[in-house]
């Protein structure tokens, strides 16, 4: 007994210290998920998906229309920008010049003027990033353009120096005179679609997408509307003669600008119950708020079709 | 939950899962049962070790005796060379059935009446003597088989309900929380079935093998029983 005793007890020592030594854990691989990039869209957004001509060349990936090239605003520039401005901010570069204008004798001022001067035109071509910080750098610039004839003198002379630095500082007051200048000038008739490089040809779109000017959302919002005040006669043998189409004329606050007309014509006196049902249930729906002011152009005659199948399918 | 939060409050929690830090985690009661079947293991391998060796010992034992009985040597011979220093199975029943002979011969009332009944008797003791010691620590070997997955069960229920409660004391659920309490758990099981397996191996191979030799020494003991029947008809 005690040999097997032994053996045992040796050979458990070595199997535990094999499995200490040898059973290292390893992380497992993180194969994971491919990261999908997602973007959120609306439903409006998914509806003004690129409509497409059919009869386009078929490219790659469908490009968007664009009409216009965005310019390529530099973004790196606007650092060295903040770094200048304080520069001439700073008061230490205003104080000293009047000094040496007393004491030291003529050589010693004629270096310093081009300094200023080239400090002042640096300021001038400043990369534009924001459109009111352009506008008050227009203006300044116009006031610029009107000094530099004397800009011009101060090179020859370093007296009237003093006299140009102050307006300087006055720069981040606010002046109620420029406040015409932070407005944005440019035409408000027309945006054209921007994009980085001009395509006027439109793609074959996206298989399904309709670019509708009405947005589905605003679509069906008019429709399950319509549908939840029609009450077509029930029994209705031919669903399909049933199909009433409405054309009505829209103010912009949604309301019936004149009596809708029936576009359809039908027989009997289930289609003409249908139907009365249906101009009945356009004079209860309005005003119709769901469509948006903003596209009253596309709404304000607008055709709406009445079809019981739609009915039964919503049960 | 921040995902760098999680991996951040996990970092710490699965630094080690290595055997020994396994069980360095572990609540006391899993890492009780952990040393008690590993005690049950190394047991285990000690007795099939022994077994082994004593299994092979008295087979080898059973040939020799076999061969020597059936060499045609002097029965008395046989007897006076064994009888010197203790013997084991086949042996330990020839001379226990032997002396009995004797001592009915060499005594001064020959009492041959109930001699053949007398020797079966010391033949039957010898043997369920025998069998016993091949027996011996065969039921340590059957009890770790059945019971060391229990064993290691219970741990792991133990140190799973332990690693439970603690995530619903620290209200995170991410894997990196609940599997090292689990691992370590499952350790347990994994310990009980270390112990278990050949345990149950083990016990199972030296039943047949306790069968086999009790069936061998039965079979000479019936044998050597007929041959001294047959000499107490010829001298009766």
């Amino acid at each position: 007994m005690k040999t097997g005793t032994t053996i045992s007890a040796a050979a458990h020592v070595g199997v535990l210290l094999w499995a200490v030594l040898v059973f290292d854990v390893k992380p497992l691989e993180n194969a994971g998920a491919e990261s999908i990039p997602v973007d959120f869209i609306s439903a409006t957004d998914f509806s003004k998906m690129t409509e497409g001509v059919k009869n386009a060349q078929k490219q790659e990936a469908p490009k968007p229309l664009v009409e216009k090239q965005a310019e390529r605003k530099p973004v790196t520039e606007q650092a060295p920008k903040i770094t200048e401005k304080q520069e001439i901010v700073t008061a230490s570069t205003n104080t000293p010049p009047p000094e040496p204008q007393k004491a030291e004798p003529k050589p010693k001022p004629e270096p310093t003027p081009p300094e200023k001067t080239e400090k002042v035109e640096k300021k001038e071509p400043e990369p534009k990033a924001d459109p009111i910080a352009e506008a008050l750098k227009k203006e300044e610039k116009k006031n610029k353009e009107e000094d530099k004839p004397t800009e011009a003198k101060a090179e020859a002379k370093p007296v009237p120096l003093p006299q140009k630095k102050p307006p300087q500082p006055k720069q981040p007051k606010f002046d109620p005179s420029q406040v015409a200048a932070l407005l944005d000038k440019r035409d408000p008739a027309r945006h054209a679609a921007t994009g980085e490089t001009i395509n006027r040809t439109a793609s074959l779109g996206a298989p399904g997408a309709e670019a509708p000017e009405l947005s589905q959302s605003e679509l069906d919002a008019l429709r399950a509307r319509l549908i939840q005040l029609w009450n077509p006669p029930i029994g209705i043998r031919n669903a399909g003669d049933m199909i009433i189409r409405v054309r009505m004329l829209l103010r912009p606050d949604g309301t019936l600008a004149g009596p809708p007309s029936v576009l359809t014509s039908g027989r009997g006196a289930m289609y003409e119950s249908a139907r009365d049902s249906a101009i009945r249930a356009i004079f209860r729906g309005q005003p119709f708020n769901m469509l948006k002011p903003q596209t009253y152009e596309t709404w304000k005659d607008i055709e709406v079709t009445f079809d019981p199948r739609d009915m039964l399918f919503r049960g | 939950m921040n995902p760098a939060d999680v991996a951040q409050s996990a970092l710490p929690v699965s630094a080690d899962l290595s055997i020994f830090g396994l069980f360095l985690q572990a609540h006391w009661v899993v890492k009780l049962v952990m040393v008690g079947l590993l005690v049950c293991s190394v047991w285990v391998w000690a007795i099939a070790i022994d077994k082994t060796l004593l299994f092979n010992r008295t087979r080898r034992a059973m040939d020799r005796f076999e061969q020597a009985f059936w060499s045609g040597q002097s029965l008395e011979e046989l007897y006076r060379s064994l009888s010197s220093r203790p013997t084991h199975s086949m042996a330990a029943l020839f001379v226990a059935a032997m002396r009995e002979w004797k001592r009915s011969f060499e005594g001064q009332a020959r009492s041959f009446a109930g001699l053949q009944m007398r020797i079966d008797k010391v033949m039957d003791v010898t043997i369920a003597r025998e069998i016993e010691r091949l027996e011996r620590r065969l039921l340590v070997l059957a009890t770790v088989g059945s019971a060391g997955p229990f064993i290691g069960l219970f741990g792991t229920v133990w140190g799973i309900m332990n690693s439970f409660q603690s995530i619903a004391a620290s209200k995170n659920t991410s894997l990196a929380v609940v599997a090292p309490g689990i691992a370590e758990a499952l350790f347990a099981t994994a310990i009980g079935l270390v112990a278990a397996i050949p345990a149950t191996i083990f016990y199972n191979k030296f039943v047949a093998e306790v069968n086999k030799q009790s069936q061998r020494l039965e079979g000479f003991a019936d044998e050597f029983s007929a041959i001294l029947s047959r000499q107490i008809d010829e001298r009766g």
